[in-house]
This record gives C-alpha cells, sequence and structure tokens, in this order.
C-alpha cells in the first residue's frame, strides 16, 4: 500500500522536509511503498534573511534566489499549485486548479505573513524588508536619498520573523550614515513593544550598551497603534508618540491565509501544535513546523531547519514501524549583526534561556557562512555538520535518547528532551 | 459605552517575552475600564507588566503568588 506524505510550503522548512524524508524513506520510495509530494507555490525559492544586505547594503536579490525544483531530491515530486483548503479530518489538501491531496501523513509548513495593512497608515506610511526583496530595495533607495532627519525604526506587531532583524537593521542604518558621512544629522530611534531592546534580558544588555555607544535611542513599551502618513507622526496604544521622516517598520505578523482559510489555526492563524513532537494539536498524523506554529519560539529558519528533522524522523519512524516519538528541545539560533562587521548569536532552549553575549568577528563570518550554506543546507546533506554544531536537539521521548543525524533512527548518547 | 469586561489571559509556560505579548494583545482587544487578569509561571512577568503599567498608566490591583504561578491583575485606565 502506498503511504503518500504531502507537505503543504517550500520554505526553508517545507523544502528541508520533503529532502529529508525522500532520503530517510529512499527504499520505501523506490519499492512504490511511500510517495513524497512538495506543493508550493512558485518556482522560486528566496533566501528570506538577504532582504536586509538588500535593505542596508544595497545588494541585488537576484543572487538570493534559486529554482525551487533544482533544490529537491529527485524522489520528491514537486506540484507548483497554491494550496487554498487543508481538511485534517477528511486528510485532503485542495488547491487553487481544484487539485485534491488526499494523505496519510501531512506537513504543514505554510509559514507566516507581514500585513503592513494590519495597523492603520503603517503600509503607506512606512517601508519595510519583511514583505520580499522588492520591497527591502525601496529601503536601500529611501536611505540613499535621505539627507538627514529623523529615522525611527520599530515593530508593529509580535511575533514576527527574524527577531533580532529590526535590531541589525538599526545598526545597520548607523553604519551606513556613517559611511555616509552624514550620521550627525541622522538621529535613529528604535521603538519597541517589549519592556527592553531585545526581549531576552541577557541579550539586551549587549543591545543596550551597542546602541547607547552608537546613539541608538530606544523607547520601550510602544504598541504601535497607528501611524499618520501626512503628519509623519507613529503613535502608541500607551498614549507617546514621535514624529519621523522615514519610518521603517517590521509590520504585524500572521498565519498563511489556507491556514485562516481552513479553520485549523488560532485567532491569528498560527496551528495549535505540540512544542515537542510537532504534532498538530488532536492529530497523530499532521504535523506543523516552522513559522507557521503557534509554538513560543523564536520564527526563523533555524528553528524550521531543527524541527524538519524532527518531523522527518517521526514520520519516517512511523513508516518504518518502529513507532518511536522524537521531540524537538526547543533550540534557537538567530545570529544578530550589530554593526563593524560583528555579530552575536542569541541561542536558547525550552529550558535554557539564552546566555550572555560578546559580539565578535567570527561570530560574523559564521553568520556570513550560514547564509552561503544554506543552499547546500536545504538538500539535506550537511545535516551531520549542522547535528556537531547544534548537539541533540532532536529526542527520542520514549527513551530519552538524543538523536545526532536523520540517517540513523538508533539513539547515539543519553540525554533529556 | 461597553460593559467593563474582565479577561483571564493564562501565559503560563511561556517565557519572554510570551506573557507580556499575551498581555499586549489583551490590552489591543480591551476598552477601558476592562480588568485584564495575567497568569505567568515566568518570574520576569512580574517586573515586565509592573514597568508597562507604570510607562502606560494603567493600574495595577494586584500581583499574587499562587500555587505555582504569578497572577497579575491590571485595570485599564489609559488607552489611545
Amino acid at each position: 500500500m502506498n503511504r503518500r506524505i504531502v507537505v503543504v510550503g517550500s520554505g526553508t522548512g517545507g523544502t528541508l522536509t520533503a529532502n529529508l524524508l525522500a532520503k530517510e524513506l529512499r527504499r520505501e520510495i523506490r519499492d512504490g511503498r511511500v510517495s513524497v509530494e512538495l506543493l508550493g507555490e512558485g518556482p522560486e525559492h528566496y533566501f528570506q534573511p538577504a532582504s536586509l544586505d538588500v535593505a542596508f547594503k544595497g545588494a541585488s536579490p537576484v543572487g538570493f534566489s534559486r529554482d525551487e525544483e533544482g533544490l529537491l531530491d529527485g524522489r520528491v515530486k514537486f506540484i507548483q499549485e497554491k494550496a487554498t483548503m487543508i481538511n485534517l479530518n477528511e486528510r485532503v489538501v485542495t488547491t487553487r486548479d481544484g487539485r485534491r491531496l488526499s494523505y496519510d501523513y501531512l506537513v504543514i509548513a505554510t509559514g507566516a505573513e507581514a500585513n503592513p495593512d494590519g495597523v492603520p497608515g503603517l503600509k503607506d506610511g512606512s517601508l519595510n524588508f519583511h514583505t520580499g526583496p522588492h520591497n527591502a530595495k525601496k529601503i536601500w533607495e529611501a536611505i540613499n536619498w535621505f539627507k538627514g532627519g529623523k529615522v525611527v525604526v520599530a515593530i508593529a506587531g509580535t511575533p514576527h520573523k527574524c527577531p533580532p532583524s529590526p535590531n541589525e537593521a538599526a545598526f545597520m542604518l548607523h553604519e551606513f550614515f556613517r559611511k555616509m558621512g552624514i550620521r550627525d544629522r541622522v538621529e535613529i530611534k528604535f521603538l519597541t513593544p517589549y519592556p527592553r531592546a531585545y526581549p531576552a534580558e541577557k541579550v539586551s544588555h549587549v543591545v543596550e550598551s551597542l546602541f547607547k555607544r552608537v546613539g541608538i535611542e530606544v523607547s520601550t513599551f510602544f504598541n504601535i497603534e497607528s501611524v499618520d502618513p501626512t503628519k509623519k507622526k507613529v503613535y502608541s496604544l500607551e498614549g507617546d508618540e514621535f514624529d519621523y521622516d522615514l519610518l521603517i517598520a517590521v509590520p504585524p505578523h500572521s498565519g498563511a491565509k489556507v491556514i485562516k482559510d481552513s479553520g485549523i489555526g488560532d485567532a491569528d492563524g498560527w496551528v495549535p501544535t505540540d512544542k515537542k513532537t510537532m504534532l498538530v494539536n488532536g492529530y497523530d498524523d499532521a504535523f506543523c513546523i516552522g513559522d507557521a506554529t503557534n509554538i513560543p519560539v523564536s520564527k526563523s529558519g533555524v528553528v524550521a531547519h531543527l524541527q524538519s528533522n524532527t518531523v522527518a524522523l517521526n514520520i519516517s519512524s512511523s513508516v518504518k514501524g518502529l513507532n518511536q516519538s522524537f521531540g524537538y528541545n526547543g533550540r534557537i539560533n538567530c545570529p544578530m549583526e550589530v554593526g563593524h562587521r560583528k555579530a552575536i548569536f542569541v541561542s536558547a532552549t525550552y529550558t535554557t534561556p539564552p546566555s550572555d553575549q560578546v559580539p565578535s568577528f567570527i561570530k560574523y563570518i559564521m553568520k556570513k557562512s550560514f547564509g552561503k550554506m544554506y543552499w547546500t543546507a536545504l538538500r539535506g546533506s550537511l545535516e551531520p555538520v549542522f547535528a556537531f554544531y547544534f548537539g541533540p536537539t532532536t529526542t527520542s521521548i520514549i527513551e530519552q535518547h538524543p538523536i545526532y543525524t536523520t540517517s540513523k533512527l538508533k539513539p547515539a548518547i543519553k540525554g533529556e528532551v | 459605552m461597553s460593559t467593563p469586561q474582565r479577561k483571564v489571559i493564562d501565559s503560563r509556560g511561556s517565557f519572554c517575552p510570551g506573557p507580556i505579548t499575551d498581555l499586549f494583545k489583551a490590552y489591543r482587544a480591551s476598552n477601558i475600564g476592562d480588568i485584564l487578569e495575567l497568569w505567568a509561571t515566568d518570574p520576569a512577568a512580574k517586573s515586565d507588566v509592573t514597568a508597562w503599567a507604570r510607562k502606560s498608566r494603567n493600574e495595577i490591583l494586584e500581583i499574587t503568588d499562587e500555587n505555582g504561578y504569578i497572577r497579575l491583575v491590571v485595570k485599564i485606565i489609559n488607552k489611545r
């Protein structure tokens, strides 16, 4: 009997999960007992972290896109169609073209959507680097025309993709204006709804100290209520307001439209998901990974990557009848560029908060290297390298043994989830 | 004018910025006079919510240590 695995969404999580499953289940696929199908909206795959470089360093987006089909294991069937409905009870995914895909296992990797329309005036009054390279490029154009005044970097909703990115934007703006020789004519202000410059306290110590050193002013507990593009003012629910000449804002995010339309998400469209097994709550055949989940960890490519491992293991274990259950340990690892070719890493798990950090050139190089390794990593061929770097991020729940690579279902070293 | 509502926000098990973010979401949907009751296991919630209430000029009615979690009760008296 053919077991049909359908992966919805061709971002980092969806692409990697499909490739890992194809490797893990290669014999079953060869024998016609399993199929892996990836449902993706577009023909191209964009490396989203590049939008920072496009916006603040003038990088060309061209070098950061690849043909999706070329990234996939030959055993994965790529269906380039938009999913419009997911019926978890009937085990069917429907596409815009009317195709109905039934499944035995489902992986939801539909990501997050940034919605500049979510705050009154925000769309007309601000620029952003969270809605694709085309819009990131508008920031590059705007800062090149900028001759001086007030630049405000703001977070207009939480959670959002890539938590360090607004801080990075502020650091990169400082660096850009300094290089242009007009830093003394530019006031940079950072508005955040959080109690500090970065949500995690120990990371915030580093960021606040650096912000102070380079003259970036922070205003905390600023939950954006509206923007007036004519008066060039931004207002908070708490009653504060600031003038701006250029507003760069992270728009509010929500789950994908297909999640909302299918009624399988919470009020914001995030899919309620078990934070260890990555199973959609209440189902034993549907998983959710990456930005699409409601799990309180960073919405980032690294998280989607690590959760892909967990899901690939859980599905392949079930297909092979091994009945082992695996859990993700909440590991995050978000690099933050702090200017002057230095970076820090925000690393944590469900049980270990981020630790003290010292910005370094080595971490900056590591961040840039991860970017270069991205395309190879998506194919699933660098898992031993990542396993060495991250340590045990996926653990056998029953036997409490960590797994280092997806190529072995037998645990190697004892540990805890 | 609508009748003031009381809303319980259960953020137990969630760590910073989870509880304060959940409170912000409720604050966004609230009206003047509403009572927001946040339950949190993250000890940072105490200082974060207190600092937020001071900054936003809202009123903390109660902070109590319950069995394994903190209960923070805020009355919304200021909102744009």
